[in-house]
């Protein structure tokens, strides 16, 4: 559990931390003193074993069901970084408690960091890729926060903003290449993919895996193109850049691609991409640098630099390569740490970070200036120092790769030596001089501890730069064994190996680069210069901005061009869509000489040949004219009905029929509250060539969408039929039913249970439709008196509904149906006692019955009818569902389940042998029911207009004459 | 043809809330401002259904109704999820309803039918069933919708959800008509088995499929059928839009392995490279559109649409070439997708309707500007949000992509992850463009926020929780991954 502990504590500790009162201070640093110390010593327990060359691994259960298992693993290589981790951990925060003001809310910083700092222990220690991503996110996440700790600055928002971006989008490029490298090998186990490079290397997937992983490595590392970021970070507190970005974050990059080493590298890609990418780096960071102004702006492109160095030795990827780069990121490590908390010194004495401003700080700042000095030394690569060593390695390895002919990487190498020693002679400078009058704060030494961590590393550097075979070659070596393993080299880690071509580089880089910042100096005015020659355009920043801003934008324009808000090209886009897809996937239809096919007949080829003329003609005027329209959708349904009949199907006929008549009915009389159409204005413009194309288009979609519903039904029938249920119905009817017409037997005795649910739900209709309409007010421009009835000459017009159906134009009609109204109720009788024999039923029935109703409010006028007749749609109802249900628990009475039917035969005079079952009190249910819901629909849209015509003041006393037992419904 | 009484236990849950609506019907009906103890009801209904749920599971797969209902361990576990989700979305809705005065029996009435609507959608074994529960599920939304009377917008949103939502019933409705008449069965295990011993011509039951798999996309809000959306997700009040965005996801997930994994699993091959290509169409324009929008509820829509659009990712690496020993993993990655989708949802629009005052709806992004100096509590939990939906590490929304991405390598289709992971770097800007606003801004208007202690507790709670199974997601994937080995 030592190395769960390892990575776990720190995350304890980020808890406690954030927990503490925010004047806590010292006991914050108390806090996370004894974290990172505590880690130490647990990681330095570890050493034997690792020294050993043993590999050290702890499994928790993750997520077992993906076969993920949280692992942590040590071995040499992330033993050491383990102890990079913790070590400068250690001396940051040591230098954080004096740096951080009292007026910071230090208990937010100190969370963070050691939250980072579990989190990179989590890098170092996975012992699965996915695992490993996962802390590597995490990172970039608490690097954010830390970047944005003082969120009240814009340039840390924006870096934070910008790092977070960068190396986020690289953790996700990086999961996706280690999804398909884990897929490659078959698991994320760390051990198993290192096991498995031949394997990886000779996949098809290998260059998809490398690239991801490299976009990972290499936005982490901020090498370029990607190195932007870094600069912009530079706004967090100095412990953070001295931390985060230069020692241990940004180091996650290149650990990565040393770690997966043995996995990846060893193939020209391999060296192409990440060697390509490292020089790039090296040249660009390391010109940019000489020209900054500000302190922490050179050592970031110092870092980027030094980063392009160690990425370039890997990228070389032979194994002194790597030893040389593990090498230099320890150095690198030591000496920029201890840069950056000497600038973080300066900056703090003296409240500037400008070189401009800065000047002749050793008078001031002896101590400090001195270990600037010896720390610039080691990182110009001064030998004695531990940067000289590493740097040799390199210029060493660009040599050998090189062979014999190539020398342009050793060129390159040398021109950064040249500028690195450039830039830490214009870091070294502001040490000289005449002390600067512009200073804003006088400078003295810092508090003793602040200086001692920086006092430490550079002890660090000399020691290893002096003694490299006592200090760092045992650490260097179990770091190496671990990676490199069998192919592990010879190397010699001595300050002195004799003249050779490396030294002679070294020589001429020192040489070169007090040349070149002394020409630089003199020439170019170093210190008023504001942009970087030559590539000032290769901004990174603007390019991320811009690109982000491109994004927002075009985003945007193609939301505007093939995003809509309206309904109905989102509609057509639907239809068509629907359309197309099935016809891409389904094969060529059968052949037409196939299909069965039923004789011609022309009748019933008119009769359809009118029914789709109606439904064309009524698409055609449904938005002028819509009373037309809707008796133009009446004769579709009476086309279907006589279809049911032609076919055989007379009940179906006599249903449609009905429930054709009756909507219609209901629909005419809502349709008098519709509003009235929008008219062309002045304003608007003609209906012109586009109208017309845009109607051409929509009717072709429509006949399109028609065609395909035809063929796909007609699929459907012809597609051989399987077992129904219908037989079964067919063979019971009479004998269990009693009945020969299998519908109505179906209805009322079969599933008389459905049927009674289905006019409870008619039922509840009725009432939500009353129940809507009662409180229902027309709109205003659709309350005055139509048109029609408006006409002066016409007498009718001053007549009262109820006058009219005495004595206006609608006499004759009204008194033929008064007329008729018995005749049709016999008819709805006839058709009701039939039912169970013949086509016809209680549904049936009632519809006649209605429509006998309605006919007569049609043309006599609502109130004219309610004073003659006294409906009570509401008892109907009610009366109705109790017949049924009476019937269903009559049969309880008898001892069978709800709804058994009995058939009784009565004998009666006159009539003979009556078939009486008592399915048929059920069915008179359903009639009663259906006249009930008809006459309450009815009702209730009728009464609309008797409350309409009140509403204008005159007619009001004309219109609604006293009528007295109406019940106001 | 005996009548035989069917077995009602394993529908008890639904029965139950049934009955307990009639009883909030009656209340609101006959007590005058029944509203807060319409409230209380809906919450206990909800939580009754839950004990009835737990007390009635037992990991078998039993059907009833004569096979036109199912009651197994998957859908137990959606259902919980779903009466957690609406209970969730009742709590943080509740000050906003009441400010708005859209309070009343009947909103707490279509919740309920709602939510027994997603109940019969994941239950059912049957195309009757099935719609049934889908039409009284997209019934009660509309008109929960269109509650807002005044508002234009809403009527608009309302109408346009109904249009649209109608014609794709009708999709779904003659899509199962045509595999009806291709099998001759509406019972989806019968169909299974007809379309296993039928082979050969495949037509119809392609256009069936068709149709089907378009009305399901329609309800999971998946490109081209998320025209809806957007509008319906800013139209509607934030506490319906919310609803709208957490538990019926749910059931169109419950309602998707029904379908297409119980009934039509012979046409595997088929529905999943429609969907595959849904999903990749969903993923792409959910996450390009939603970088446009500076309204944050059609933002949210939006980023639904790229996160459906995801976890049908997991639904089409089920079977491969024929072999199906990755359904598992596919599938309960999926579901695992659907139950942080949820989640990360609620705490969403929670945070917006926190934010919401009377007469003022927190909506856009201007309107979280500088929340961290106002509360930056909530802050901290909108942030922890977004850094889920966002997919970094340590939240739940993580190991949701992740699981998906899983299912997808290991079904071979290594474009689609990287794809899929492509995409979601575009996604994550619009998210952390959110937390950059809320944190780096200045505020707009700094008035202090007055939530309900209820509200805030229910609010840490689940955002915690969204970090929390971040931590810990073993449990919720065991969830899963138990559902689906013993449902199928």
């Amino acid at each position: 559990m030592l190395l769960a502990a390892l990575v776990l504590v720190p995350f304890l500790g980020s808890l406690l931390a954030a927990v503490m009162p925010a004047d806590a201070r010292n006991r914050e640093s108390w806090l996370a003193i004894a974290v990172a110390a505590g880690g130490l010593l647990m990681a330095g327990s570890l050493y034997p074993d690792v020294a050993a060359g043993q590999v050290l691994r702890e499994e928790l259960a993750w997520l077992p069901a993906q076969g993920l298992y949280f692992v942590l693993r040590v071995d040499g290589l992330a033993w050491v970084f383990t102890m990079l981790v913790l070590a400068i951990g250690l001396l940051v925060v040591v230098y954080a408690r004096y740096y951080m003001s009292p007026a910071d809310p230090v208990p937010r910083f100190f969370a963070f960091l050691l939250a980072f700092m579990g989190s990179m222990l989590g890098v170092v220690l996975s012992g699965n890729l996915v695992q490993l991503v996962v802390f590597w996110e995490l990172t970039s996440l608490t690097s954010f926060l830390l970047i944005g700790y003082w969120h009240h600055r814009a340039d840390a928002r924006r870096g934070a903003r910008m790092a977070f971006t960068v190396t986020a989008t690289g953790g996700l490029c990086l999961l996706a290449g280690v999804l398909v490298l884990g897929n490659i090998v078959g698991s994320y186990d760390l051990d198993v993919v290192l096991a498995a490079g031949e394997r990886v290397r000779a996949d098809e997937l290998y260059l998809p895996a490398l690239v991801l992983i490299a976009l990972g490595a290499l936005t982490k590392s901020a090498q370029f193109p990607f190195h932007f970021w870094l600069p912009h970070a530079m706004a967090a507190p100095t412990p953070v850049s001295s931390y985060l970005h230069s020692a241990t974050m940004v180091k996650a990059g290149v650990f990565l691609l040393v770690r997966l080493w043995p996995a990846l590298a060893g193939t020209p890609e391999w060296t192409w991409i990440i060697g390509g990418a490292g020089v790039c780096t090296l040249m660009i960071g390391a010109f940019i640098a000489i020209f900054q102004h500000d302190l922490k702006g050179l050592l970031a492109y110092s870092t980027i630099s030094h980063l392009g160095l160690i990425t370039t030795l890997i990228g070389i990827g032979t194994p002194l390569a790597i030893v040389a780069a593990i090498f230099h990121i320890l150095n690198h490590a030591t000496f920029k740490a201890s840069l950056f908390m000497a600038a973080g010194i300066i900056d703090h004495e003296t409240g500037t970070r400008d070189m401009r401003v800065l000047g002749g700080l050793r008078h001031a700042l002896p101590v400090t200036a001195t270990l600037a000095i010896v720390a610039s030394a080691a990182m110009a690569g001064v030998p004695l120092l531990n940067g000289f060593l590493s740097k040799e390695m390199f210029f060493a390895e660009t040599l050998l790769v090189g062979g014999d002919t190539n020398w342009w990487m050793s060129y390159a190498a040398l021109a950064m030596g040249v500028f690195g020693v450039a830039y830490s002679l214009r870091f070294i400078s502001i040490f000289f001089g005449a002390p600067s009058e512009a200073l804003p704060r006088a400078p003295h030494e810092p508090p003793r501890w602040m200086r001692s961590p920086v006092e430490l590393l550079v002890l660090t550097c000399l020691v290893v730069g002096v003694l490299p075979g006592l200090s760092i070659e045992p650490i260097l070596h179990v770091a190496a064994v671990a990676t490199l393993g069998p192919a592990m080299p010879e190397y010699d880690l001595a300050v002195w190996h004799g003249f050779n071509i490396p030294l002679l580089m070294s020589t001429l880089a020192l040489a070169g680069g007090v040349l070149l910042y002394g020409l630089l100096r003199r020439y170019l005015q170093l210190k008023e210069r504001d942009t970087v020659p030559l590539v000032h355009r290769l901004n990174g920043a603007q390019i991320y901005e811009n690109t982000m801003l491109r994004l927002t934008r075009g985003a945007g324009w193609l939301l505007k061009h093939l995003g809509t808000l309206r309904l109905q090209p989102q509609l057509l886009l639907l239809m068509l869509a629907l359309l197309g897809v099935p016809l891409l996937l389904a094969g060529a239809p059968p052949a037409w000489s196939d299909s069965p096919r039923q004789g011609f007949d022309p009748l019933f080829t008119a009769i359809w040949v009118i029914g789709g003329g109606c439904a064309i003609a009524a698409a055609w005027v449904a938005k002028y004219h819509r009373l037309a329209a809707l008796a133009l959708v009446g004769g579709t349904g009476v086309v279907t009905a006589a279809t049911f009949l032609w076919l055989s199907a007379p009940d179906l006929a006599l249903t449609q029929l009905m429930v054709e008549t009756v909507t219609t009915v209901l629909l005419l009389l809502g349709l008098r509250w519709l509003p009235p159409r929008i008219k062309a204005g002045a304003g608007q413009p003609a209906p012109g060539r586009l109208a017309w194309l845009r109607r051409s288009r929509d009717l072709l979609v429509a006949t399109a969408g028609g065609l395909a519903m035809a063929a796909l039904t007609y699929a459907v029938l012809v597609h051989p039929a399987s077992d129904t249920i219908a037989d079964f119905f067919l063979q019971n009817a009479l004998t269990g039913g009693g009945g020969s017409n299998v519908v109505n037997v179906l209805l009322v005795d079969f599933r008389s249970f459905d049927t009674l649910g289905e006019i409870t739900v008619l039922a509840i209709v009725a009432l939500t439709v009353y129940a809507l309409l009662r409180r229902f007010r027309p709109a205003p421009e659709s309350v005055a008196i139509p048109a029609q009835q408006r006409h002066d000459v016409d007498p009718a017009s001053a007549q009262t509904p109820a006058e009219q159906a005495g004595s206006g134009y609608l006499l004759v009609a009204g008194i033929y149906l008064r007329l008729l109204l018995p005749f049709m109720g016999v008819v709805a009788v006839y058709f009701f006692m039939r039912g169970h024999n013949l086509p016809g039923g209680g549904f049936v029935a009632g519809l006649i019955f209605s429509v006998a109703i309605l006919v007569q409010y049609m043309l006599a006028g609502t109130v004219w009818v309610e004073s003659h007749l006294q409906l009570r749609p509401h008892r109907w109802l009610g009366f109705g569902l109790v017949l049924a249900c009476a019937t269903g628990l009559g049969a309880w009475l008898f001892g069978h389940p709800f709804l058994t039917t009995h058939t009784a035969h009565v004998d009666w005079p006159l009539v003979g042998e009556l078939h009486l079952p008592s399915a048929f009190v059920f069915d008179l249910g359903v009639f009663v029911v259906v006249v009930g819901t008809t006459m309450l629909m009815l009702v209730a849209l009728a009464h609309q207009s008797l409350r309409a015509h009140r509403l204008p003041g005159d007619e009001a006393a004309r219109a609604a004459p006293p009528v007295s037992g109406r019940r106001t419904l | 043809m005996n009548f035989v009484i069917p077995d009602f236990y394993p529908a008890a849950a639904e029965l139950f809330v049934v009955a307990m609506s009639f009883v909030v019907l009656m209340t609101g009906t006959f007590l005058q401002n029944s509203r807060s103890l319409s409230y209380y009801l809906t919450q206990f209904t909800l939580l009754g259904a839950a004990v009835v749920t737990v007390y009635t599971m037992d990991g078998q797969v039993t059907l009833t109704f004569t096979n036109m209902y199912v009651d197994d361990l998957m859908g137990d576990f959606l259902k919980l999820m779903v009466y957690l989700s609406v209970a969730v979305v009742l709590l943080y809705s509740r000050s906003y309803i009441g400010d708005r005065r859209i309070e009343s029996t009947e909103y707490y009435m279509l919740v309920i039918y709602a939510t027994l609507g997603m109940m019969v959608m994941i239950a059912a074994n049957h195309f009757l069933t099935l719609y049934l529960g889908l039409e009284l599920l997209s019934l009660s939304l509309y008109a929960l919708v269109a509650t807002q009377r005044d508002s234009a917008r809403a009527t608009e949103a309302a109408m346009k959800y109904f249009v649209l939502g109608a014609l794709a019933s009708g999709l779904l409705l003659y899509g199962m008509s045509m595999l009806y008449g291709a099998t001759g069965s509406l019972e989806l295990s019968r169909i299974a088995q007809a379309i296993y011993h039928q082979g050969g011509d495949k037509t119809v039951l392609m256009f069936g499929l068709v149709f089907v798999v378009a009305g399901l996309a329609f309800k999971l809000g998946v490109v081209p059928f998320h025209m809806w959306i957007p509008d319906v997700y800013q139209g509607a009040p934030t506490s319906v839009t919310l609803l709208i965005a957490s538990a019926p996801k749910l059931a169109a997930f419950g309602m998707a392995m029904r379908l297409l994994v119980n009934g039509l699993f012979e046409l595997a091959d088929q529905w999943q490279s429609m969907l595959m290509f849904l999903a990749v169409l969903s993923i792409a324009l959910g996450n390009i559109a939603a970088i446009a929008q500076p309204n944050l509820k059609r933002m949210l829509g939006y980023s639904g649409i790229s996160h459906m659009g995801f976890m049908l990712l997991g639904l089409v690496s089920g079977v491969v070439e024929g072999d199906r020993h990755f359904a598992l993993n596919a599938y309960s990655s999926a579901m695992f997708y659907v139950f942080s989708y949820v989640l990360m949802t609620l705490a969403a629009f929670g945070v917006l309707l926190v934010l919401s005052r009377a007469g003022f709806d927190a909506e856009t992004l201007e309107d979280l500007k500088g929340l961290n100096k106002r509360s930056s509590w909530f802050a901290g939990m909108m942030a922890i949000v977004m850094f889920s939906m966002a997919g970094i590490p340590f939240f739940i929304g993580f190991y949701a992509k992740f699981s998906v991405l899983l299912a997808v390598v290991a079904s071979g289709y290594k474009w689609l992850a990287v794809f899929a992971v492509m995409m979601s770097l575009i996604g994550a800007f619009y998210y952390l463009r959110v937390v950059k606003v809320m944190f780096f801004d200045e505020p707009q208007d700094s008035s202090p926020i007055a939530t309900p202690a209820t509200m805030r507790v229910a609010l840490s709670l689940n955002a915690l929780a969204i970090a929390a199974l971040g931590l810990l997601p073993g449990w919720v994937m065991w969830i899963c991954d138990q559902s689906m080995l013993q449902s199928f």
